[in-house]
């Protein structure tokens, strides 16, 4: 399988949110064909790889194909929940927007299959 | 396919605004809602989980408080008028911790414009910190809804501070269809706001209140269709789309850089129709945007698992649900399915859990990051002896905002804010603590600046998720219908007893002598304003 490496927010747009102590991040393709692309790219090992440090899990990974997006959800990754998180953000609203900088790795494969064309390929 | 606002037929779409998405949100959005927006009703959610906690603390001091004052902020401004004169029912979860305070500063600035007649609707029965121990003795587990390590709320009875039930829609509902021109809530679910007008609207709350059946539902006996729960979950949906007030109409959205007129963005408008399908739209002129982009962040915005968002309404499949552009500025949504929602609803709660201080000290270059970590390392060292002291520290301008794997490679910033923030269940530490961070700028290493007021503990509150059967809460829950006239008089005739009032009360609902005996008493009273004595 061959990869290439992108930035996330080449591929989607984002925003987050917090429900306790949980994290969701919502990543929704700027074309909704994308989305195996990013059903493939973003499972819940990678999230877990990222969030080291911050959470353990667990992390969990949903398709919303009705609007092409998937929703990352992120347990116990406030310090306890919005009130009582010693974090600025205590509420991870950054989270949504800080990740579209994130270079991840793609299958060339689907990349071709779903015609996503970024800048740099 | 294009659906047409014609408020003089006999449309069945209800057009439905969010005047904003938390109690501090802009004051006055909800006089250019109801101004441009050909509102049939206007919702406004200002409560989140930390809120709740914030105005049971409030109440605990002064038993006026409790509410969301900016609620009170805006309709003095004018707004009550124009909800009157414009005929906009106003629904609202603003009585937090204390609806009744809420409802008679609502009453009072009725009768103060001289809407005699107004009727303001109570919905109670959420707050169960009182009755925790009852609630405990029912047998309800109250376990922690995510983690169940964290035990159940009853090990905490002595330390809460608040406990609120979500209610649904139901009450809303039948508080309108009782006569309400404005209704107002404790903790009713966001969207539930948006529900209760729409199952008014549609006639299903006439159904139930002909047949009786209980004010909370289930929702879903209450009309008579194979389609209801999908009909109910396309509500919620819109109600879960503009209750965040401007996140859907261009505020937090990605496309930032597009949208050149923030500094006049609109709330947003739904128009919802009787099946369920809604248009997402704002005021014509108003600034932001209404795109399938815009809206698909909204849609997901606080969402755990798509295929099952639970609402005291309903839970909803919303993996379906489609976005499209049908005119500029106008998103039309469909496609959400419905599922008979839980026997149970969520309760959140807080309880105490000792003490936090914040503070921060800038840093320069050269070599700011080594600078901010020697910084942190000296407050470290001089605090070591305070054991209930925990400090976080983080280097803001230096990749604070995401995860340590996460922060990009870049060139090193020319200067760090250093944040701490302590906790400890003594508070004489968290002093110490603030009393530690202005010396840092003679003591510790150069050109250290920023130093603000001292910092001051406060009071943390854990916030506590649970659930609870609704046949513990949903009989509790009560709706009060309250006349401004009433009020008034009650206000300014403290002595007369109080089932006098009620006769008046029963006068004016069998005998419909309303306007002429409120008025004509109220004149009186104005008399007696200008320095009349009264004799009686």
């Amino acid at each position: 399988m061959t990869k290439t490496t992108v930035r996330l927010g080449d591929i989607a747009h984002g925003r987050s949110g917090d429900k306790g102590d949980m994290v969701n991040i919502a990543l929704i393709c700027h074309e909704k064909e994308w989305l195996p692309l990013l059903e493939s790219a973003i499972t819940p090992k990678l999230l877990s790889k990222w969030f080291n440090g911050w959470s353990e899990g667990p992390f969990e990974v949903f398709s919303v194909p009705g609007i092409g997006a998937i929703n990352c959800l992120i347990h116990k990754v406030l310090q306890g929940g919005g009130t009582v998180s010693k974090r600025l953000d205590s509420q991870g609203k950054a989270l949504g927007q800080a990740v579209l900088d994130v270079q991840i790795a793609i299958d060339s494969k689907i990349a071709k299959r779903v015609g996503f064309i970024a800048e740099r390929f | 396919m294009v659906y047409k606002l014609n408020r003089n037929h006999m449309s069945t779409t209800a057009r439905i605004g969010g005047g904003g998405g938390f109690w501090g949100d802009q004051t006055l959005a909800p006089l250019a809602l109801i101004e441009q927006g050909e509102l049939d009703y206007l919702t406004i959610d200002y409560l989140s989980e930390v809120t709740m906690s914030i105005m049971h603390k409030q109440l605990v001091r002064d038993a006026e408080a409790g509410w969301a004052t900016d609620l009170a902020d805006w309709l003095k401004a004018g707004g009550i008028g124009m909800l009157h004169s414009m005929n906009v029912k106003l629904v609202t979860n603003a009585g937090g911790a204390n609806p009744r305070a809420c409802a008679s500063m609502v009453l009072s600035a009725a009768a103060e414009i001289g809407w005699n007649d107004c009727v303001v609707a109570l919905v109670i029965g959420d707050d169960i910190s009182s009755r925790l121990s009852g609630v405990g003795a029912t047998g309800a587990e109250l376990e922690h809804m995510f983690d169940a390590s964290k035990g159940s709320l009853l090990d905490h009875t002595e330390r809460v501070v608040s406990a609120n039930a979500y209610l649904g829609a139901g009450p809303i509902a039948r508080a309108l269809e009782r006569g309400a021109d404005i209704v107002i809530t404790g903790r009713v679910a966001d969207a539930s706001l948006i529900v209760g007008c729409m199952l008014h609207h549609q006639g299903w709350a006439k159904n139930a209140e002909a047949q009786n059946l209980p004010l909370c539902g289930p929702i879903s006996k209450w009309h008579n269709d194979e389609n209801t729960l999908d009909i109910i979950a396309g509500w919620t949906i819109a109600g879960h789309l503009i209750e965040c007030g401007a996140q859907v109409t261009g505020g937090n959205s990605s496309d930032w850089l597009e949208i050149d007129n923030l500094a006049t963005i609109g709330y947003p408008i739904a128009e919802i129709g009787a099946d369920g399908h809604c248009i997402i739209t704002k005021p014509l002129l108003s600034g932001g945007a209404v795109t399938p982009r815009i809206v698909s962040e909204q849609l997901l915005y606080e969402i755990g698992d798509p295929s099952s968002y639970i609402t005291p309404d309903c839970t909803i499949d919303l993996r379906s649900i489609t976005l499209e552009q049908i005119t500029p500025d106008r998103v039309l949504v469909q496609g959400a399915i419905g599922i008979k929602p839980p026997e149970t609803l969520k309760v959140s709660a807080t309880h105490r859990d000792g003490w936090m201080a914040a503070a921060e000290l800038a840093v320069p270059g050269p070599k700011p990051r080594m600078k901010a970590e020697r910084l942190n390392q000296v407050l470290k060292e001089r605090l070591e002896h305070c054991k209930g002291l925990n400090i976080h520290c983080e280097f803001l301008g230096d990749g604070a905002l995401l995860p340590p794997n996460l922060r990009i490679d870049s060139s090193p910033p020319s200067e760090i804010i250093v944040r701490w923030v302590a906790t400890s269940h003594d508070k004489m530490e968290l002093a110490e603590f603030a009393r530690s961070i202005a010396p840092l700028v003679l003591t510790g290493p150069a050109g250290v600046c920023g130093y603000g007021a001292r910092a001051r503990p406060r009071e943390l509150l854990r916030f506590f998720p649970t659930s609870i059967g609704r046949v513990l809460i949903e009989p509790q829950v009560h709706v009060r219908m309250l006349h401004s006239w009433r009020h008034e008089l009650e206000l300014r005739m403290p002595w007369l007893e109080e089932h006098i009032f009620d006769r008046l009360e029963d006068m004016v609902a069998t005998q419909g002598v309303k306007s002429r005996l409120a008025g004509r008493v109220l004149k009186r009273l104005e008399r007696v304003k200008e320095g009349e004595t009264i004799h009686d």
